[in-house]
C-alpha cells in the first residue's frame, strides 16, 4: 500500500481550518489510511490501494471537507469544453493508447509540485504496474505549442535534454545514462522505435514511459499545465488521467480544465473524461448489508459527506452520483461502504449472529490427528512444528534418495525454502541435529501435513497428514520405536504386521514397511549411518512415519464394523 | 509405653540415642545439646517432646528476667548521663556560680572536648534542676547548691551508672536488684536505659527409668534404611527401622513431560472456541489454482498481489484443471464487464491459462472459495485454520510460512454488524480486549474493516482483517439471496501475543530447551 507525505500545514491551507494531531489521525483512519508518523509538518500515512485520489493532499484535503462537512457533495470543476489543442496519434503499436488534459490558472508552491510529483510517482507504481501499463506527464503549458504529435521515432533520431540533465541525448543514451532509462528501459528496449511527444515545432515533450523533458519542466512559475497518459490500456490510461486532472485542478485559482481532442487514426476522442458515473442506490440495500436502520435522508447525508451526490429518485431510491477520480465504485456495494465510512464504523453496533441450528464441528482428520497426539504424548514424546517449506537436499540427497518430483517453487527467497516436504522424518532429523546438547534421549514426534505431486488431481498434488517420529539415544535400537507403534495400534485396536523392505535412508535389515489390511500405512526402520552423518547426528536414530489419513481410514472402517 | 518392646529394650533413632547420651553425660541446657548434635533449637524440641511423652526426659521450663540495654544507655555507660556532663562544665568554668546562658553551653562543650548533643544538653539541665543542683532563669543556668550536695549527686549518678554496666555485662535482672535495689531499676527502666525482657530457659534430665536402661544397655538405636521394600512391608519389620531423612533442598534430576508443542497447543485451544460459536471446519489444498486463489476472488490478473514478490508461483508441477467450464465463464465475464452481478467489472481481457497456474496458497480463502462452491447458499459457517505461504525471507518479523484462521458466516439475514459482533466475540473469549474497528481495502469483500487489539508492548496491532465478500465474488459461485461475512486473521500474531513471543520464527522453534520450558498457553479467560 503506497505510503504518502504531506504537509500539514500544506493541508490545512487546502481545507481552510486548522486540525489538532488527533483530529488528523481520526480523518485519516476513516478514510482507511494509517498514520506512520507524524514529525513537525510531514505527516506520513498509509492509503489503501483502492483510493488513488488520496495519493496526495489535494485529493485528501477534498474528501476531508466532506467528512467535516466543510463541503459536501460532488466537486464540479470548471471545464473549458471547447477543444483548442489537439493531440495527432501516430501508430504507436505496443504502446497504442493516450489521453490528454490541461488544466489552467494554477498556483504552484514548491509544496503543490512536490505532491503533484508524488501523486505521478505512486499511480506508477500501482496501477500503472510500474509504468508498464500505463505512464503519466506533466508539462509547463507556456513551453509548447499544440497541436501534438505521440509517436514513434528511432532511437537514432531522438534527441532532447531529459528531465534533471543538462546535455541533449539520443534514445539509446536516455536508456543508458539516466536513472529512469535504467530502471524502465526495458519496456521499449526490444522495439526498434521509441514512443515519442512532440510539439508543433519539434520540442519534445517527453518520451514515455521513460522521461519528460528538461524544457517543459513545471516549476513555480508554472500557471497551466498539459497532462498525458500513454499506455496499453485504455481504460487505466482515461482513469488515471482522471486522478491527475482532479487533484492537480484543486490547486486552482479558481481552475479551469481544458478538454483535448485526441485523433486516433480511425477516431477521435476528447479527454479528459469527467463525467459522473450515475448508480442507483436502494435504501433498503444499504441497511440489509450493514445490519442497521438508516433512513433516506441519513444515508443521503453520509453520501454528500463522502462527495457524491445524491438525489432522489423514489421514496426508496437514490440515483448517486459517482467523481471519476474515484475508480474503486465499480458496483453498488462500494456506495454501501462509503456511507458506513461517513458514518463512523463506531456507529455500527457489533452483533452476534443467532447461533446455527448445527453444532460446530472440527475436520475428521484433526480429531484424528489429535487422539494421535495424545497417544505420542502419553508415549513421552515431545511435540514438533516444522515449516512445510523445505528443499531437494534435505528431503532428498541427504536422505541418501534419488531425485524425485517435489512440489517446487519458481521464485524461491532462499536456498532453504524451495519446496514443499513430502515426508517428515528429515524434518524431525533436523529437530534432533539442532538439540546436541539438549542430552539424551530425544524423543520427538510431529503430526502434520506433506505434499505429494499427483498428476491424478485437479491441483496436480495431494496433501497427506502424516505422524513420524524419532529416538535419538546413544542405546536406541529398533526396538524402542517398534515399542511405540505397537502400543500406538494397540490403542487405536488396529492389528499390523510388517514387510521387510529396502530403502536408502535406513540400515539395510532394519527397515520395514508397516501394513494394515495388505496397505502400505508408514514406514520404520534404524537411520543410516550416512543419513546421520550428513545431519551431523552422533547417535543412532530410530524413526517411523505413518500416513494419518489411510490410518483414519482404517481406524473408520473397523470401527464401523464393531458398531 | 506403647513402644517398649517384649524383651524389654527401648529403640530410638540415632538422634533420640545421642541426645539421651549428652543429657547423660551432664549437658542440661538445650542450647548446648542443639549445637552439639548441630541442629536447630526447634527441631530438637520435636525429639524432646517425643522423648519426653515416652518418659525418657524430663524438660524443666523455667522464665528468666533480664534487662536489656538500650542504645541510649550503652551510651552513658561510656560518657556518662547528660546531667553528669552538664554539670562538669559547669563546675569547670568559674563563671559558673554567677550563671553561665544557656546557650552558651554547646561551646563550651567543643571547646573542652566533652561530647554532649544538644538534646543532652536538654536533659541535662532538667535532671540538676529537678534535683536542685542548678538553677534557671532567663535563659541563665547557674549552680545553686553548696559542694556537700553536688557531691552527693555527683555520687548518685555514678551508681545508676554502675546500675547500666552491670546490666550490660550480666543481664540477670535478680543480680542487679540484688546489688542496687528496685528502685534504681525502676528509674533506671522510666528513663528508657534498660527495657525488661523474659527468657525461657529449657533443663533437660533423664528420668530414673531411662537411667536404669542406660545402665542395663536396654537403650538400642534403630536400623537406618533408605529405601522401603517390600519386604520390610510385608514383614512388618518397618515399624523396628528409621527411614532416612530426605535434604529437600537437593536438585532432583530433570524430567521432559511428552507434551504438545505450545503453538499447536493454542492452535487447539482456537479450533475448540471456532467450533463453541458454532463453526464447521473446512479443509483444502496448499497447492492451489491461481483460479481459486484469486480469480474467483475477483482480484484482477494484473493485480500487484499476484506478483513473484507476493505469490510463490510453482517451477512444478505448472499447471491444474478447473473442470466446471460454466465457472470459468461466468468469472471471466465478471473480470472483464461484470456479468449479470450490477458490476463494471476490472475491463480487461481475462486469461483462462492464466488461472490455471499453480501456485502455493497466499490465503485460506481460497479453501472458503471451495466450501462456498460446494455448499452454495444456505445458513452456515465454517472456519479453515492452516497455513498459507508468501515469498518472505525468514526473519524476527516475517515467515514465508504461516497460520491464518480464515471463516465465513452464510446466511440470508447476515450483515457488516454481524462481522463486528464475531469479532468481538472472538476476542473476548481470547481474552484480547475489545477491539477497534476501521474501514479497510481488500479486492474481495466490501465493506472492508480491519480490526485492532491491543498489545502491551506494541500498542494496537491489526490482526482482524475481514469484510462481506462483493457480488462479482457471490454470483459466480451462485450464491445471489445470501450474503456472506468472511475473515482472515493472522492468528500468528495473536499466538505471539497469548504465548509472549517476539520472533515470529519462534513459533516453529526446533530448540528442544525452548519448547519444554515455554509454560503451557492456556487461555486465562477459558479458566474463569
Amino acid at each position: 500500500m503506497p505510503v504518502v507525505d504531506v504537509s500539514w500545514r500544506d493541508l490545512e491551507k487546502l481545507l481552510g481550518k486548522s486540525l489538532t494531531g488527533e483530529e488528523l489521525e481520526d480523518l485519516l483512519l476513516r478514510l482507511k489510511c494509517e498514520v506512520e508518523s507524524i514529525e513537525d509538518d510531514v505527516v506520513r500515512y498509509e492509503a489503501t490501494h483502492d483510493r488513488p485520489d488520496l495519493f496526495s493532499v489535494e485529493g485528501l484535503a477534498r474528501a476531508m471537507k466532506g467528512l467535516l462537512e466543510l463541503e459536501l457533495g460532488l466537486r464540479r470543476f470548471r471545464l473549458q469544453e471547447r477543444p483548442i489543442a489537439i493531440v495527432e496519434v501516430e501508430n504507436v503499436h505496443y504502446r497504442p493508447y493516450i489521453a490528454c488534459a490541461i488544466v489552467r490558472n494554477l498556483e504552484l508552491s514548491d509544496e503543490a509540485i512536490r505532491q503533484m510529483m508524488n501523486l505521478q510517482e505512486k499511480l506508477h507504481i500501482t496501477y500503472c504496474r510500474g509504468r508498464r501499463k500505463a505512464s503519466i506527464g506533466v508539462y509547463d503549458l507556456s513551453t509548447i505549442r499544440p497541436p501534438i504529435r505521440y509517436t514513434l521515432v528511432r532511437p537514432d533520431d531522438i534527441k532532447f535534454t531529459p528531465l534533471g540533465h543538462t546535455q541533449p541525448m539520443n534514445g539509446y543514451e536516455i536508456l543508458k545514462y539516466t536513472e529512469q532509462g535504467r530502471e524502465y528501459g526495458y519496456i521499449i528496449a526490444n522495439y526498434d522505435k521509441y514512443p515519442l511527444l512532440i510539439d508543433s515545432e519539434g520540442t519534445v515533450l517527453s518520451m514515455p514511459p521513460i522521461v519528460n523533458s528538461e524544457d517543459t519542466k513545471v516549476t513555480e512559475k508554472t500557471k497551466d499545465v498539459f497532462i498525458d497518459v500513454t499506455g496499453t490500456d485504455l481504460k487505466t490510461v482515461l482513469d488515471m488521467l482522471n486522478v491527475m486532472v482532479c487533484n492537480i485542478a484543486e490547486r486552482g485559482k479558481p481552475e479551469i480544465i481544458e478538454l483535448v481532442m485526441v485523433k486516433y487514426r480511425d477516431r477521435e476522442i476528447l479527454t479528459p473524461q469527467l463525467t459522473p458515473l450515475r448508480w442507483n442506490l436502494e435504501v433498503r440495500y444499504v441497511n440489509e448489508n450493514l445490519g442497521i436502520e438508516l433512513s433516506r435522508e441519513e444515508v443521503t447525508k453520509c453520501l454528500l459527506k463522502m462527495r457524491h451526490d445524491a438525489r432522489e429518485l423514489s421514496s426508496e431510491v437514490l440515483e448517486v452520483e459517482v467523481a471519476p477520480y474515484r475508480l474503486d465504485v465499480l458496483h453498488v456495494i462500494d456506495l454501501v461502504e462509503d456511507v458506513a465510512m461517513a458514518l463512523g464504523y463506531d456507529n455500527i453496533p457489533p452483533e452476534l449472529p443467532e447461533q446455527p441450528y448445527v453444532s460446530g464441528r472440527e475436520a475428521p482428520i484433526e480429531v484424528f490427528s489429535r487422539a494421535v497426539r495424545n497417544v505420542m504424548i502419553g508415549l513421552g514424546f515431545q511435540e514438533v512444528a516444522n515449516y512445510m517449506m523445505s528443499n531437494p537436499d534435505t528431503l532428498l540427497r541427504k536422505m541418501r534418495l534419488p531425485p524425485q518430483p517435489l512440489v517446487e517453487v519458481e521464485n524461491p527467497k532462499s536456498e532453504k525454502y524451495t519446496c514443499l516436504r513430502n515426508w517428515l522424518v528429515p524434518g524431525l532429523l533436523e529437530v534432533v541435529a539442532y538439540n546436541k546438547v539438549a542430552g539424551y534421549p530425544i524423543k520427538v514426534f510431529e503430526v502434520g501435513d506433506v505434499v505429494i505431486v499427483d498428476e491424478a488431481v485437479d491441483n496436480r498434488a495431494r496433501t497427506e497428514r502424516h505422524l513420524a517420529c524419532t529416538i535419538a539415544d546413544p542405546k536406541a535400537t529398533i526396538t524402542d520405536v517398534l515399542v511405540v507403534l505397537r502400543a500406538l495400534m494397540t490403542t487405536l485396536g488396529l492389528e499390523y504386521r510388517f514387510r521387510e523392505v529396502e530403502h536408502p535412508s535406513f540400515i539395510p535389515g532394519r527397515c520395514a514397511e508397516v501394513l494394515v489390511d495388505d496397505e502400505v500405512i508408514g514406514i520404520v526402520g534404524e537411520v543410516h549411518p550416512e543419513v546421520l552423518t550428513n545431519f551431523d547426528i552422533p547417535v543412532p536414530v530410530e524413526v517411523m512415519e505413518i500416513d494419518l489419513t489411510k490410518l483414519m481410514r482404517k481406524y473408520s472402517s473397523v470401527r464401523e464394523v464393531l458398531t | 509405653m506403647w513402644l517398649i518392646v517384649s524383651c524389654g529394650e527401648v529403640t530410638l533413632s540415632e538422634r533420640e540415642y545421642k541426645i539421651i547420651n549428652l543429657i547423660g553425660r551432664g549437658i542440661k541446657d538445650l542450647d548446648k545439646v542443639a549445637s552439639e548434635l548441630g541442629l536447630d533449637k526447634s527441631a530438637l524440641m520435636r525429639d524432646l517432646a517425643g522423648l519426653e511423652s515416652r518418659g525418657l526426659v524430663k524438660v524443666t521450663r523455667k522464665d528468666v528476667k533480664y534487662l536489656e540495654v538500650t542504645e541510649e544507655g550503652r551510651r552513658y555507660i561510656t560518657l556518662g548521663l547528660p546531667e553528669e556532663r552538664v554539670l562538669k562544665i559547669l563546675l569547670e568554668c568559674s563563671r559558673a556560680r554567677e550563671g553561665i546562658e544557656v546557650s552558651e553551653l554547646p561551646k563550651l562543650c567543643r571547646e573542652r572536648g566533652i561530647e554532649v548533643s544538644s538534646e543532652e544538653v536538654k536533659i541535662g539541665i532538667q535532671y540538676l534542676v529537678r534535683a536542685g543542683v542548678c538553677s534557671i532563669e532567663r535563659g541563665i543556668i547557674k549552680i545553686a547548691s553548696d559542694e556537700e550536695s553536688v557531691k552527693r549527686f555527683l555520687e548518685s549518678c555514678s551508681r545508676l551508672r554502675a546500675a547500666l554496666k552491670l546490666a550490660e555485662e550480666q543481664g540477670l535482672k535478680s543480680k542487679v536488684v540484688e546489688v542496687f535495689g528496685e528502685d534504681l531499676i525502676a528509674t533506671l527502666k522510666r528513663r528508657k536505659l534498660v527495657r525488661e525482657k523474659v527468657r525461657t530457659y529449657f533443663t533437660l534430665e533423664l528420668t530414673e527409668r531411662c537411667r536404669e536402661y542406660l545402665n542395663k544397655g536396654l537403650l538400642k538405636v534403630k536400623p537406618l534404611v533408605t529405601r522401603l521394600t517390600p519386604e520390610l512391608i510385608t514383614s512388618g519389620k518397618w515399624r523396628e527401622v528409621e527411614f532416612k531423612k530426605i535434604d529437600f533442598s537437593i536438585p532432583v534430576p530433570v524430567v521432559h513431560p511428552g507434551r504438545k508443542h505450545p503453538y499447536m497447543e493454542f492452535l487447539d485451544y482456537v479450533r475448540e472456541l471456532l467450533i463453541s460459536m458454532g463453526f464447521e471446519e473446512m479443509k483444502g489444498p496448499h497447492v492451489e489454482l491461481e483460479f481459486w486463489n484469486f480469480d474467483i476472488l475477483f482480484q484482477a490478473q494484473d493485480h500487484p498481489a499476484r506478483e513473484v514478490h507476493d505469490t510463490y508461483f510453482l517451477k512444478y508441477p505448472r499447471e491444474g484443471i478447473v473442470r466446471d467450464e460454466e465457472l470459468m465463464k461466468r468469472v471471466a465475464a465478471v473480470h472483464e464487464n461484470g456479468w449479470v452481478t450490477g458490476s463494471r467489472g476490472w475491463g480487461y481481457r481475462w486469461d483462462p491459462r492464466r488461472a490455471l497456474r499453480l501456485v502455493l496458497r497466499t490465503q485460506t480463502t481460497a479453501v472458503s472459495m471451495r466450501t462456498l462452491y460446494e455448499r452454495g447458499e444456505g445458513e452456515y459457517r465454517c472456519f479453515a485454520l492452516d497455513r498459507v505461504f508468501r515469498p518472505e525471507t525468514l526473519d524476527p518479523k516475517h515467515s514465508m510460512e504461516f497460520y491464518q484462521l480464515e471463516g465465513i458466516i452464510v446466511g440470508r439475514k447476515i450483515s457488516f454488524k454481524h462481522l463486528l459482533g464475531f469479532f468481538v466475540e472472538f476476542c473476548r473469549k481470547l481474552g484480547l480486549g475489545r477491539p477497534k474497528f476501521k474501514p479497510a481495502y481488500f479486492p474481495f469483500t466490501e465493506p472492508s474493516v480491519e480490526g485492532f487489539i491491543h498489545h502491551p508492548k506494541l500498542g494496537w496491532i491489526e490482526v482482524l482483517p475481514g469484510g462481506m465478500f462483493r457480488p462479482e465474488v457471490l454470483l459466480p459461485l451462485g450464491i445471489k439471496n445470501c450474503r456472506v461475512a468472511a475473515w482472515g486473521i493472522g492468528i500468528d500474531r495473536i499466538a505471539m501475543t497469548v504465548l509472549g513471543i517476539d520472533d515470529i520464527r519462534d513459533l516453529f522453534s526446533k530448540d528442544l530447551t525452548f519448547l519444554r520450558r515455554k509454560p503451557l498457553p492456556l487461555i486465562p479467560s477459558l479458566l474463569r
